[in-house]
């Protein structure tokens, strides 16, 4: 399904770690601005999918086309530069470094010390937490200010397309919500894609425009959120609500 | 009373170049996790390139100046050819890839130079300081290469905390795969940080030489204090390595000094295994695992 109007389409992936592959042909375009929840079980190859993506996993075979051009098999640092940010799980906060140090890395691909410092601005306008703690070692702040971190350094690069694997995970459920509440706002304010991947599908896909749904490296089922949602045996098969 | 300030501060002129090949093996462990063993050959052979051009111009500046970029430039090339397909291997392949470099520095160096001992001038008067009658024990020399490593560090010290670069080096440092994900070329910084550290390197090898004379292995002894001076710092802390620099030669003044002079490198090689038996993280390291 080649989309020419999508920001990010993955064609015909097949990637994994050694001998198995673990994504078997996997297809998934995001159109601009609009959020796609990547779900499914344990193992389905969500990560996989995102690490491929951002080019930490070298595919065997397929496309994953950036604004129309082809990024597949190019190292990491590359497709960061074409405007993919990669917030990895577990959130990669670089504890040794403080705040503001962690916010400027992520703009240090862009040219221009205005154009870095606007966006240091711009991060403490949105994120006024990170604004009254960047003096702070980054290894201080407690698990949820380490998510919005990581997002915010993550939007440092101006990027096209964002991908988040599992911005919920091992929060409190009111800053789950405060998560979800950034990215729907990520989407409606700044026109951000995003690819979603998520454990928690029920909360990925109340602000998710579309998704699919991954089963042993496969996609058994791509459609619109509310369809997804909707459907009944999905649900108590892949999804677990 | 005398002797002990003799002993002191000719401790702290030698320990100040302990702590410059120190700083250049934390510049590349940092970086890259690999102990570099060619460091002491890198600033053995860049002092030659320094002797050949003093030889031939008669300027020391001229040779001092061409050996720091020689430092420079043999620490990217090394980097990007020899060391660079070693990352991401076993730790072991890197260890036998820079004992390489090693051998084949020295070993160049016999061919191009021949393995005589040669004089290197120094910069400033050897001769010892004195105030009325009493004796420093340190030369106008000994001052200039207190200050020259100092304000090296100083510089480094700056281009760390407050430039683009600095943030670049420590990124990498810390968590190069989150650095790779925020476009940062980490390629490219680590070629950097091979060529500073050679740039240290070569700088101690122009302050020392003068007091070792100039041969092949003339940087082995200094390697292995410069190393055990880094491990008192803790692998990983630039600061640790200037005061794990001032410290051991200090210590290694005073049992010279003291107890004789033919054991210092004994002393010193006791004093790196104390350091590893009581502390091996070093004294100043935050970190708490090493992986050799």
């Amino acid at each position: 399904m080649p989309d020419s109007a999508a920001a990010l389409t993955v064609e015909g992936i097949v990637a994994g770690y050694g001998g198995v592959p673990v994504l078997n042909n996997v297809s998934v375009a995001a159109r601009p601005g609009t959020i796609t929840a990547v779900l499914g079980a344990n193992g389905a190859g969500k990560t996989t999918l995102l690490r491929t993506i951002s080019g930490l996993v070298k595919p065997r075979q397929g496309r994953i086309l950036v604004d129309g051009a082809n990024v597949a098999r190019r190292p990491p640092e590359n497709i960061a530069r074409a405007g993919v940010a990669h917030v990895p799980e577990g959130q990669g906060v670089i504890t040794e470094l403080t705040v503001e140090e962690n916010l400027r890395l992520g703009a240090l691909s862009r040219r221009g010390g205005s154009v870095r410092s606007a966006a240091l601005g711009d991060a403490y306008r949105r994120f006024p937490m990170l604004g009254e703690r960047k003096k702070r070692p980054a290894g201080l702040l407690s698990g949820g200010e380490r998510q919005i971190l990581v997002i915010a350094r993550a939007l440092m690069s101006a990027p096209r397309v964002l991908l988040l694997d599992e911005p919920s995970l091992g929060l409190a459920p009111r800053m789950v919500t405060q998560v979800m509440d950034l990215v729907r706002g990520l989407r409606d304010d700044a026109g951000l894609t995003v690819l979603l991947v998520e454990q928690n599908a029920r909360s990925a896909l109340a602000i998710a425009d579309c998704g699919i749904v991954l089963n042993l490296g496969k996609v058994v089922a791509a459609d619109d959120a509310a369809v997804l949602a909707a459907d009944v045996a999905l649900r108590r098969h892949y999804l677990g609500f | 009373m005398q002797e002990f300030v003799e002993f002191t501060l000719g401790g702290i002129a030698v320990g100040m170049i302990y702590a410059a090949i120190a700083l250049s093996l934390v510049l590349v462990w940092r970086g890259t996790r690999v102990l570099n063993y060619s460091q002491g050959g890198m600033a053995m052979f860049t002092t030659y390139v320094a002797w050949v051009v003093i030889r031939d111009t008669g300027d020391y500046w001229l040779g001092f100046f061409a050996a720091l970029a020689a430092g420079l430039a043999l620490g990217a090339f090394l980097e990007s050819t020899a060391v660079r397909p070693t990352m991401g291997k076993a730790p072991l392949n890197s260890v036998i890839v820079t004992i390489g470099l090693l051998i084949l520095l020295e070993g160049a160096a016999g061919i191009i130079y021949g393995g005589q001992y040669r004089s290197f001038p120094a910069a400033f008067s050897i001769r010892g300081l004195k105030i009325g009658s009493f004796g420093l024990g340190i030369s106008e020399a000994d001052l200039f290469t207190a200050a020259a490593v100092l304000a090296a560090a100083l510089a480094l010290f700056l281009v760390f905390e407050y430039t683009s670069i600095g943030l670049r080096l420590r990124a990498t440092a810390f968590s190069p795969g989150v650095s790779r994900l925020l476009g940062i070329r980490i390629g490219r910084v680590l070629t950097l940080g091979w060529a500073l550290a050679g740039l240290f390197g070569a700088l101690a090898g122009v302050l020392v030489t003068p007091s070792t004379f100039l041969y092949p292995n003339s940087m082995d002894a200094i390697f292995v204090l410069g190393f055990t001076a880094a491990v008192i710092g803790g692998l990983d802390s630039p600061v640790g390595a200037v005061i794990g620099g001032v410290l051991l030669g200090v210590l290694l003044s005073y049992a010279g000094g003291y107890l004789g002079s033919n054991l210092v490198l004994v002393y010193g090689l006791a004093a790196l295994v104390l350091v590893l038996m009581i502390r091996p993280s070093g004294l100043f390291s935050g970190a708490a695992t090493r992986r050799v």
